[in-house]
């Protein structure tokens, strides 16, 4: 026997904690509305029978407004499981029973999982669950689904619940049921009714009605709705919240609620009106300079080292065995040089991770949309957009996927066309061999200044389509601040783990196999009229050699002068961390490896100048997108005109920035000054025009006594001006 | 007077919601007729509020607060 159940709730109710427990999944939890996006299933068996657990996307309620809940909604509507548990976080009470209630309406088989019992507890509060029970009329079981408390308890009373269905309950005020009993007359279901009475034909949607019975429908709802004084929308939120009320005032026992929170103290310094936005600018700055700064750097050079060692010793063995050249060659400039270098910069990577995983499971993230919120709707986004763009720092494929929880479409565009920008950390590599090669000292700054440039780039780029393609359209903000919660070291771990998996196992598949084609284009040729294998001294007779020369003029004005660095660039497409890679079979390896080591650094620093790795670097970390993300924007944008205007955008960008870059470096000190000046002059011009404009056009409020207020662009105010 | 004139520290009680933008979000999330609502502070630029509502803290931008109608409340 099969049981399908549905896990339903809040968002950040733990219902993907409870569907790991269950299942024991590694799916990744996070402390911030919204983290699962997609439904998952898995398997759950107790003794005799076996289930099929589905994790949901969280809703607060049964009228969604975004994408993510769009996913959930369908599926309790179709009723495609047999019984659903609404997880209810129980430090949350009050606001998780509305959805339970509207849960309730549908007379589904159901159990209740109160999670978060602990939390609970430790706020010295007390819930009565049999009279909890009682008062809504289902089984409730307690657990603690980060400890896997409570869950055999719970997978019991589901297969109990399976067979009982709790058919047209009357819960409400009379009036109100009277009314719904009139609708469900009509629409011949009781749940319908429901839904109709709440969102109209709107909630409806998905079910085949005719015409006449929306025509009745409508008039009934007008004939209804003048019974109330109260508008038709609100009444039945009103009365479920109502009657959440008087259950919460019988089953929950709380002390004196004025006593401040650790959420509170905590708030007090995060979100600060002075310290809030400094705080989060030095955060941020720590996690870079940690990962990339003076710390990073020496723990990398240590791993290099050690996997050189290791290297040596393979194929010291191997040599002992008698090795053909192209054997040798396969070994030490393929997959040595190809790997070594990107494997390691694996430890900067798990500290970049471990913080990332460490803001996301503490609680910071939506305080971050909070405070960034005002800033960011200058550029026609919500403070909400701005956690997927820094969760793009990991990676772009989960950064897009998680502008589901953005509830408008524009928001949703905008956001997944700028998070390439946003420098993820398979690019972070690149940035360290350059950075460390040439400007040794301070290779930190010029990491945190490409990233900077990224960050900047995806700014303008969200105003130039706030100004042009969305013009007029306003982002949409409203969102839940969990508490704060102390991040456990398994679950961090685990997180960071993930990440960090997802970067081995691509290194030793995709990539591995990538450097072994690289390696063949780039090291057999045709030389003196015949095929063969060369040495590092003849790759550019190589198959990729020619290629590369051929692509060479393209990149000749932002700087390349060489077509290896052309030939890696393009290798990015599979894999940023392949550029890397393609560095280090193409630069990577000279003489004896077994004495040498990698020479990558010294070999970049004889073949690039500052300012042509600086254009290099902008050019990776802007241009082309691997194909992973590739594949993840055009599933979001869910249009191909869109998707091939959006890789298009990234490519012009990324030129004309390293363009900009490499011309104006390559000036002298007198000529990059002028340039910056005349630059500068201009801007001044251009917006004290624009500023003298605006003050000509507003007074600021009095719209309606101003002379030119039809030709005023501004929102129109009764406002007085205030008074000077 | 509406949620947007209650300064941080204060409380009110809603009386009506004109909201049109996010309203039913708004309401299934709490803020319905006689909720009583505790504004905790602003965000650092001014904009968006947060408050605490049914129990748990909720940030809302002052466009949709200046819909919402409500009375202050002592203490």
């Amino acid at each position: 026997m099969i049981i399908k159940v549905a896990l339903v709730g809040n968002p950040n109710s733990g219902k993907t904690t409870l569907f790991n427990g269950l299942t024991g999944s590694n799916q990744s939890v996070g402390n911030w509305p919204g983290v699962t996006v997609e439904k998952k299933t898995g398997k759950y068996y107790l003794d005799h029978y076996e289930a099929e657990i589905i994790d949901l996307p969280g809703i607060y309620s049964l009228s969604t407004i975004s994408l993510e809940e769009e996913v959930a909604f369908q599926f309790v509507l179709q009723k495609k499981m047999d019984v659903i548990i609404n997880i209810v976080d129980a430090s949350n009470l009050e606001r998780n029973l509305f959805l339970t209630h509207q849960l309730l309406e549908t007379g589904f088989p159901m159990v209740i999982a109160l999670n978060c019992m602990d939390i609970v507890k430790k706020k010295r509060q007390n819930i009565n669950v049999q009279q909890l029970e009682t008062m809504l009329g289902v089984p409730i079981i307690p657990i603690t689904a980060s400890k896997h408390q409570g869950l055999v308890d719970l997978m019991h009373q589901v297969e109990i619940a399976k067979n009982i269905t709790r058919l047209d309950e009357r819960r409400y005020d009379s009036a109100i049921e009277a009314s719904v009993d009139r609708f469900t007359t009509i629409l011949g279901n009781r749940f319908w009714a429901y839904r109709y009475f709440e969102d109209g034909i709107k909630g409806l949607y998905g079910i085949n009605i005719k015409l006449e019975t929306i025509k009745l429908l409508e008039t009934v709802r007008d004939e209804e709705s003048s019974k109330y004084p109260l508008d038709f929308d609100m009444l039945l939120p009103n009365e479920r919240y109502e009657r959440i009320i008087k259950i919460v005032d019988k089953a929950w026992i709380r002390p004196d609620l004025e006593k401040q929170s650790t959420t509170d103290k905590i708030d007090r310094i995060l979100t600060h009106k002075w310290l809030g936005l400094p705080l989060f600018a030095i955060i941020m700055f720590l996690v870079f300079f940690l990962a990339f700064g003076p710390l990073g750097a020496w723990i990398t050079e240590g791993f290099v080292n050690l996997i050189g060692l290791l290297f040596a010793w393979i194929i010291e063995g191997i040599e002992a065995l008698g090795m053909s050249p192209w054997v040798s060659s396969l070994l030490t400039k393929g997959i040595f040089g190809g790997l070594s270098s990107v494997m390691g910069f694996l430890p900067q990577l798990t500290i970049l991770f471990l913080f990332l995983s460490l803001l996301e499971d503490s609680g910071y993230m939506s305080r971050v949309a909070f405070i960034m919120d005002r800033i960011l709707r200058h550029f026609g986004l919500s403070g909400k957009s701005f956690i997927p763009m820094l969760l793009g720092f990991g990676c772009s494929v989960p950064a897009m996927a998680a502008t589901r929880t953005l509830d408008k479409i524009e928001d949703r565009r905008i956001t997944t066309m700028i998070i390439p920008f946003m420098s993820c950390g398979a690019k972070a590599p690149i940035y360290a061999i350059f950075a460390g090669a040439l400007f040794a000292g301070y290779s930190y700054l010029v990491v945190f200044s490409i990233y900077g440039l990224g960050i900047i780039v995806a700014i303008l780029s969200a105003i130039l389509f706030k100004k042009t393609i969305f013009k007029g359209v306003a982002s949409n903000y409203l969102m839940e601040l969990p508490e704060y919660r102390l991040p456990t070291p398994r679950n961090t771990l685990l997180h960071t783990w993930e990440r960090i998996k997802g970067f081995v196992v691509k290194a030793g598949t995709v990539l591995l196999a990538a450097f072994i084609v690289i390696w063949f284009l780039s090291y057999f040729g045709f030389m003196n009229g015949t095929f063969q294998l060369l040495d590092e001294a003849e790759i550019g007779y190589s198959l990729l050699g020619s290629f590369g020369k051929i692509i060479l003029p393209i990149f000749t004005p932002i700087g390349f002068t060489d077509w290896r660095s052309a030939v890696a660039i393009l290798t990015g497409f599979v894999a940023k961390e392949s550029v890397v890679g393609t560095l280090g079979i193409l630069y990577g390896v000279s003489g004896d490896v077994l004495q040498n080591g990698s020479l990558l650094f010294t070999n970049i620093q004889a073949a690039f100048t500052q300012v042509q790795a600086y254009s290099f670097m902008a050019f990776a970390l802007l241009g082309l997108p691997c194909i992973a993300a590739l594949s993840a924007m055009s599933k979001e944008l869910g249009s191909k005109k869109w998707f091939a205007f959006a890789v298009a955008y990234e490519m012009i960008v990324a030129y004309l920035v390293a363009l900009a870059i490499f011309q104006i470096g390559s000036l002298s000190i007198g000529e990059m000054l002028s340039v910056l000046v005349a630059i500068a002059v201009v801007l001044i011009v251009f917006f004290s025009i624009k500023a003298s404009r605006k003050r000509k056009k507003c007074v600021g409020g009095a719209c309606y006594m101003c002379a030119i207020k039809d030709k005023c662009h501004n929102k129109p105010t009764d406002e007085l001006p205030k008074s000077s | 007077m509406t949620l947007k004139d209650i300064k941080p520290g204060e409380k009110c009680i809603i009386t009506n919601i004109h909201t049109n933008n996010l309203r039913k979000r708004i309401i299934d999330m709490g803020l319905t007729k006689g909720t009583i609502i505790n504004v905790k502070k602003m965000a650092p630029l001014g904009d968006p509020m947060e408050i605490l509502i049914r129990g748990y803290l909720l940030t809302l931008r002052q466009a949709e607060a200046k819909t919402i109608e409500v009375a202050r409340v002592e203490g």
